[in-house]
């Protein structure tokens, strides 16, 4: 294997006090494979052991048990500057009495690296990164971006295997996050180094990651690609956590009538009730009389019934629309049921109005209620 | 009263307040200076002195003058003052700069494994120094007199009568800074340490060249007050130190307090004398307590 790999191998970490006993674990039981030259995005809500992981993975936390190993070698007991790894800090962690030529130049001094090669190697980092006129000014002096962009520097100059960023993105305005995302997937393409890049945010994880893994509560829920992640979660979490809006998702039971399967929402009184036909008519099949979990994704609603695939209407009503140009996000009431649409056209939809809605039935998910696993 | 008559009252109200309290502490103050200018050496009766005389600053200074023998004949005699004084000026800035130092390198390293080391009895050992610095020094003057006795038998430059003896008992109160310093660690965010550990550095070159430099307020804060606190320490001082040679400044004043005599006017000059360092050293500290020294390197 290549020398920018990484090998998580059933990673666990617990947290411990003072005297050594146990008080929290945060990353239980984990395993997860980075390719070389791949950038792979931890993604997930505050508290699920994405940070726990990477730090391991930085070695600037203790492993409780498992292995991780960088290119084939196992570095569990390795100092973070013997693994080839660079990381970029959520807060910057910028060397505040330092010059940004010396923020960027520090690991290398202390590597005794030749003066020519150090500055050498900063000047041309920092005029990639347009940081060539501010050299000699202090970490205050700079905004956010730049800052950020130091840091950048800084593990640029290392020539790292593997990048590390620890959500670097959530401390800059809306606008530069957007620049700096691309900024950060140009210098992936141009360095062709591995990166493993934590984020709470799934915009960020969808558009940066060549492969995203979701955690929940220190476990992986699920590893894929944007679009399979999108299109085919494994579990009601990752339905819910990718997208925006998110899926619609509603509980009920699947029932036989009239010799058609039809979905039906628990409620008591207008649940709504949903043909189950083509595509999950068969996956519907062993959950008669069983609760499960319809999920459509709210582009797959739409006022007309489209050409491909089979829909299934519902009359509803609009609570409230959100026009946005060239789409129209519109909150609906079906039954007891509420329901996101995303409708494109420039169509206007008023308060109170009734609409038929089309449900795009070949797209649908279903989720086993009990163990919140999609139903194949 | 109208509202502006209100807020006029409690203006000169606040500042009647103001000026007798201004009062009560400089009042004190200009009555050493005076008793320092005065001629003779009795206690201050009148705040300003009747004759302006140096002849104490003199006394102080080592500078030979003339003084009264008998006021009747007004004969007078050359008084050459012993160096003393000025010894002992010295001897206390020694050591107070010595032990003001060494308290920067010892609560300094603690207060950072304290603050970013995890280790077995970390909160315990910290309430210990919190609880123990709450005994007054004096309580163990009798112990710091054994032990130093008993090390002088051994080791003649640390036994009673040394000033590196006292230097040693000096640095023992670190509890309190290294707490004050523990503090200071903890508001500095761990990830620029992290991150210099990533770019290679040791625990040690982490401490010394990444969080000294941010933490140096908090270090002339600990000079300066630990360096004030020495200079005026009078009790463990007098007990170690024996031979007049030895003194220092707080001891020496205290020596022309006989029980029969008073030399209040000698005792004030050398008091006097002894604000001089503790204002050099807080002018000089002065500089390097600002703030802004951690500006910008992370994301507040």
């Amino acid at each position: 294997m290549s020398e920018g790999s990484v090998q998580i191998k059933e990673l666990v970490k617990t947290y411990t006090d003072d005297r050594g006993r146990p008080t929290f674990t945060a990353v239980k039981n984990i395993s997860l494979n980075i390719e070389d030259g791949e950038f792979v995005v931890l993604v997930g809500p505050s508290g699920c052991g994405k940070s726990t992981t990477l730090r391991m993975v930085a070695g600037l936390e203790k492993i409780t048990s498992g292995t991780i190993s960088i290119g084939d070698r196992v570095v569990n007991e390795l100092e973070p500057k013997d693994r080839g790894i660079a990381m970029v800090f959520q807060n910057y962690a910028l060397y505040p009495h330092m010059s940004i030529f010396n923020n960027m130049a520090f690991g290398l001094q202390l590597a005794k690296k030749k003066r020519e090669f150090i500055s050498d190697t900063v000047g041309r980092t920092s005029k990639a990164l347009g940081l060539d006129q501010m050299l000699d000014r202090k970490p205050h002096a700079l905004s956010g971006g730049q800052r950020q962009r130091v840091a950048l520097g800084r593990a640029i100059v290392r020539s790292p295997k593997v990048f590390l960023f620890d959500e670097p993105l959530s401390n800059l305005d809306a606008k530069m996050r957007v620049q700096m995302r691309s900024e950060i997937s140009k210098l992936h393409v141009q360095l062709g180094s591995t990166m493993i890049y934590v984020t709470h945010d799934q915009v960020e994880a969808m558009t940066m990651g060549d492969r995203i893994c979701v955690m929940r509560d220190g476990l992986i829920m699920q590893v894929a690609d944007p679009l399979t992640l999108y299109r085919q979660p494994e579990n009601l979490f990752v339905a819910g956590f990718i997208g925006s809006p998110p899926m619609n998702l509603l509980k009920g039971k699947v029932q036989k009538r009239d010799g058609g399967l039809f979905f039906v929402e628990s409620a008591e009184k207008n649940g709504l009730t949903v043909p189950l036909r083509g595509r999950i008519e068969s996956v519907a099949g062993k959950y008669v009389d069983k609760d499960i979990v319809f999920g459509i994704r709210p582009e797959h609603l739409s006022d007309e019934a489209g050409k491909e695939g089979t829909h299934a209407p519902v009359t509803s009503t609009v609570e409230i629309a959100e026009p946005m140009g060239s789409e129209s996000l519109v909150y609906l009431k079906a039954g007891t049921g509420n329901l996101i649409a995303r409708i494109h056209g420039e169509h206007l939809f008023h308060l109170g109005e009734q609409v038929t809605i089309q449900l795009n039935l070949d797209k649908v998910n279903l989720f086993d209620t009990a163990t919140e696993n999609v139903i194949r | 009263m109208t509202a502006h008559q209100k807020v006029l009252a409690r203006k000169v109200g606040a500042h009647a307040f103001l000026i007798c309290f201004l009062i009560l502490i400089l009042v004190p103050f200009v009555m050493v200076i005076s008793a320092s200018l005065r001629q003779g050496n009795f206690a201050p009766s009148r705040l300003l002195p009747d004759k302006v005389s140096l002849d104490h600053w003199k006394f102080v200074l080592g500078i030979p003058y003339q003084e009264v023998v008998n006021p009747a004949t007004g004969e007078t005699r050359t008084v050459k003052p012993s160096t003393p004084p000025l010894l002992w000026f010295w001897n206390s800035i020694k050591v107070s700069v010595t032990a003001s130092a060494g308290i920067i390198f010892l609560s300094g390293t603690a207060a950072y494994a304290f603050a970013r080391l995890r280790f077995k009895f970390r909160s315990t050992t910290l309430s210990a120094l919190l609880i123990l610095q709450m005994f007054p020094m004096v309580l163990s003057l009798v112990a710091f007199y054994v032990i130093l006795d008993f090390a002088g038998q051994y080791v003649k430059w640390l036994g009673l009568n040394t000033q590196p003896g006292l230097i040693m008992i000096y640095l023992g109160g670190i509890s309190n800074y290294i707490w004050m310093i523990k503090g200071y660690f903890e508001t500095i965010p761990a990830s620029m340490e992290e991150s210099a550990r990533i770019d290679g550095a040791s625990q040690f070159q982490t401490f010394i060249r990444i969080l000294l430099p941010m933490s140096l307020p908090i270090f002339a804060v600990v000079f300066i007050l630990s360096f004030i606190s020495y200079m005026s320490e009078y009790p463990v001082a007098s007990v170690v130190l024996q031979s007049s040679d030895n003194w220092t400044l707080a001891v020496g004043a205290n020596s022309f307090l006989y029980e029969q005599e008073k030399l209040w006017g000698r005792f004030s000059a050398l008091a006097v004398l002894s604000g001089v360092p503790i204002t050099v050293v807080f002018l000089l500290c002065q500089r390097f307590v600002i703030g802004g020294l951690t500006s910008g390197g992370v994301k507040e």
